[in-house]
């Protein structure tokens, strides 16, 4: 016979048995007034568990307790808070940053969706000195129907059938489907390969229906007009009957008895693009051997990985000036392969056996962990960034579950339990392929640990008992569990710097590492 | 951070148990409030541009809460074994078909009070258990009693605050344990 004060406290602890749970819905469907209750109590709870202003300071002594200093039992783990928030206005200030973010609005989604979907038709494929007017996209983001409003910069535009548009800043492009766009501002140019004959821009002059071609639309000078590079085009205008223009032709939108020779030379075309597009990744590139070489003096600096190394070594060198005591990491299993730029080089975490091993000795009372990653796809229940070998006494987890948390796992310490630190889950199928720098702050003197991804606040979460970390041996992109039957937690991607501080960062100095 | 953004960051800390009032409703699993409510803010604050913030922002933070507590809902109970699941989904459906609203706005306002009305040892089981966060079988352990013991005398605890709660705020009753 359960009972019912037992098993709601079970259901409060999200710690109920199949038996139990089966028990407490009967009882539930015979007793009304259970259910009242439970539901009370839930309230409660939930009221209960709200972070308590100076809850330690007028904390009476606690008589239920022994006076002796006994070690506690160890804890088991917890599953009740993962999500605690800080709600004073500062913390929802240091959150805002986050809102001017890209990354949010692509997850409001409908919630009756059972499975994940994307109401994508293209994709950013290229893009040189962006400045967005609109919602900003870094390069690979998916789009989806909308407007984009591009104030400078060259952006390529590949449309789901096939259709690539090279659009010049500044500019205003309506995506309306994966054959179809409306601009209303600006220059572009656009190739149409075979398997996307019949793809239309709209423009407030009519409507351009591509035949299979290459072609430019101009709307920024005083007097549209359409450029035929190649192929043939159809211009469609309520005024006027269909016209068919063919390469080497140019018209007025307005006035289409004007006609020109096509000027190709007028558009941005790809291979512009491709020129300028490696002179910017170049840059970033020289950027970052400047700025991130500055990074290893920092006392505070435990362990730097550039992944620069040689391939021939299976060995990454530890940049920290400070931390010789830390010897280089071994690579084991994984491959070489592109980092975020040409020349920037980066390890593939693919097989279940791939990691990079770690020997940190001695402990930390702060943390902060950062690295550069590619995600492939969120394969385990928990993907691994960096993970000290086991869980116990004060072990880090630094992973990224499968619904797409950014987590800080700490394993528990004498009578402390563990704890999990979430991100909201951010990082779904649109962000795979595409490099992002996430950190992890663990700050004790805030009593807060801080999620970030590109430089921007993800996530602050409460740290209720902040104790001492426990580094020692570790692994990136996996996980050593020390039992016989391990866990598969391998991480699916690429990874290509690392870096982990004994102090908490600040917001300005993980901004600074982002490219 | 401009001045739209601070101002649509304090209008929703002003709502935030009215939040995790519907959230409760839509949602009722422990654990999930604060998800929910963390998520409502980063989602609101991410159209901010789009909401007229001079007005009533309850009918929009309802809307916005109880969208996210059922996909929330769904992501935690959905790889659940079938009787949870069963169970979980019964409890939604006693909350949301629930008469009265929620109260945990107001409730939690005076929360404190009937807290400080608590006897000594009921105050210390609270303390253990909820802002020390200690486990219940820990707690057991140290008092060298059962587990079970110790839900049945949380359980208590929490009736007698639902008590306190439910009593007219100028009685100044003591709650009992």
């Amino acid at each position: 016979m359960h009972d019912p004060d037992v098993l709601i406290q079970h259901y409060l602890e999200d710690c109920l048995t199949a038996d139990e749970a089966a028990a407490l819905h009967d009882l539930l469907l015979q007793d009304r007034a259970l259910a009242d209750r439970l539901l009370s109590h839930l309230n409660l709870d939930a009221m209960l568990r709200q972070p308590q202003p100076n809850a330690e300071a007028s904390t009476p002594l606690l008589s239920l307790l022994p006076t002796e200093d006994a070690p506690a039992a160890p804890l088991p783990r917890p599953r009740r808070f993962s999500f605690s928030t800080l709600t004073s206005v500062a913390a929802l200030a240091a959150c805002i940053t986050l809102t001017t973010t890209w990354v949010l609005n692509s997850f409001i989604g409908d919630p009756s969706d059972e499975e994940d979907t994307s109401a994508a038709v293209a994709v950013l494929a290229r893009g040189v000195g962006l400045q967005w007017r609109s919602q900003a996209h870094a390069t690979g983001t998916p789009l989806s129907p909308g407007w984009l409003q591009l104030e400078s910069g060259l952006a390529e535009i590949e449309f789901y059938n096939g259709a690539r548009v090279t659009l010049q800043g500044p500019a205003d492009l309506q995506l309306i489907s994966s054959k179809e766009a409306r601009c209303d501002r600006g220059k572009l140019s656009a190739h149409v390969p075979p398997q996307a004959k019949g793809f239309r821009i709209h423009t407030p002059q009519g409507t351009i229906v591509d035949l299979g071609t290459d072609f430019g639309l101009d709307l920024s000078s005083p007097q549209p007009q359409v450029h035929v590079f190649k192929g043939e085009i159809e211009l469609h205008s309520a005024d006027t009957a269909m016209l068919s223009l063919k390469e080497g032709q140019a018209r007025a939108l307005e006035d289409v008895s004007q006609s020109m020779p096509a000027d190709a030379a007028a558009f941005a075309s790809l291979s512009d693009l491709s020129t300028r597009t490696e002179e910017t990744q170049r840059l970033q590139f020289e950027d970052w051997l400047t700025r991130s070489a500055g990074q290893n003096d920092d006392p505070a600096l435990l362990l730097r990985l550039d992944f620069q190394d040689r391939s021939d070594t299976r060995t990454l060198r530890n940049h920290a000036k400070h931390a010789a005591e830390i010897p280089a990491a071994s690579i084991v299993g994984c491959s070489w392969t592109q980092g975020r730029w040409p020349g920037k080089r980066a390890l593939e975490f693919r097989n279940i056996s791939d990691r990079v091993r770690l020997s940190i000795p001695g402990e930390v009372a702060a943390l902060t962990l950062t690295a550069s990653i590619r995600i492939n796809s969120l394969d385990r229940n928990f993907n691994s960034l960096f993970m000290v070998e086991g869980f116990q006494d004060g072990a880090v987890h630094w992973q990224i579950t499968r619904e797409g948390k950014l987590r800080l796992g700490i394993a528990g310490r004498q009578e402390k339990r563990n704890r999990d630190y979430d991100s909201p889950p951010l990082f779904k199928p649109e962000l795979f392929g595409q490099w992002m720098h996430l950190a992890t702050v663990f700050d004790p003197e805030r009593k807060a640990v801080t999620h970030y991804l590109n430089g921007q606040v993800i996530a602050i979460v409460a740290m209720p008992e902040p104790f001492p970390l426990r580094l020692s041996v570790a692994e990136l992109g996996n996980w050593n569990d020390t039992r016989q039957a391990v866990p598969i937690r391998h991480f699916s991607g690429a990874l290509d710097e690392f870096t982990l501080h004994k102090r908490a960062l600040s917001a300005q100095e993980i901004a600074q590492m982002c490219p | 951070m401009n001045t739209q953004d601070t101002r649509a960051a304090q209008l929703f800390l002003t709502h935030h148990d009215f939040v995790k009032g519907i959230a409760l409703k839509y949602a009722p699993w422990p654990g999930l409030v604060e998800d929910i409510s963390q998520q409502v803010f980063l989602e609101f604050m991410g159209k901010e541009d789009r909401w007229d913030l001079e007005k009533d922002l309850r009918p929009l933070l309802a809307t916005m809460t109880r969208h996210v507590a059922l996909r929330l809902w769904r992501d935690r109970t959905r790889e659940r074994p079938e009787v949870v699941q069963k169970l979980a989904d019964h409890i939604r459906l006693l909350a949301e078909e629930h008469d009265t609203p929620p109260r945990y706005e107001e409730e939690i306002q005076r929360l404190r009070t009937c807290l400080a009305k608590l006897p000594e040892k009921s105050r210390d089981l609270i303390q253990l258990y909820y802002y020390r966060d200690i486990s219940t079988p820990v707690i057991a352990n140290q008092l060298e009693m059962k587990a079970d013991t110790v839900c049945r005398a949380l359980s208590r605890v929490r009736d007698k605050l639902r008590e306190c709660l439910q009593r007219p705020h100028s009685t100044g009753e003591h709650a009992h344990a």
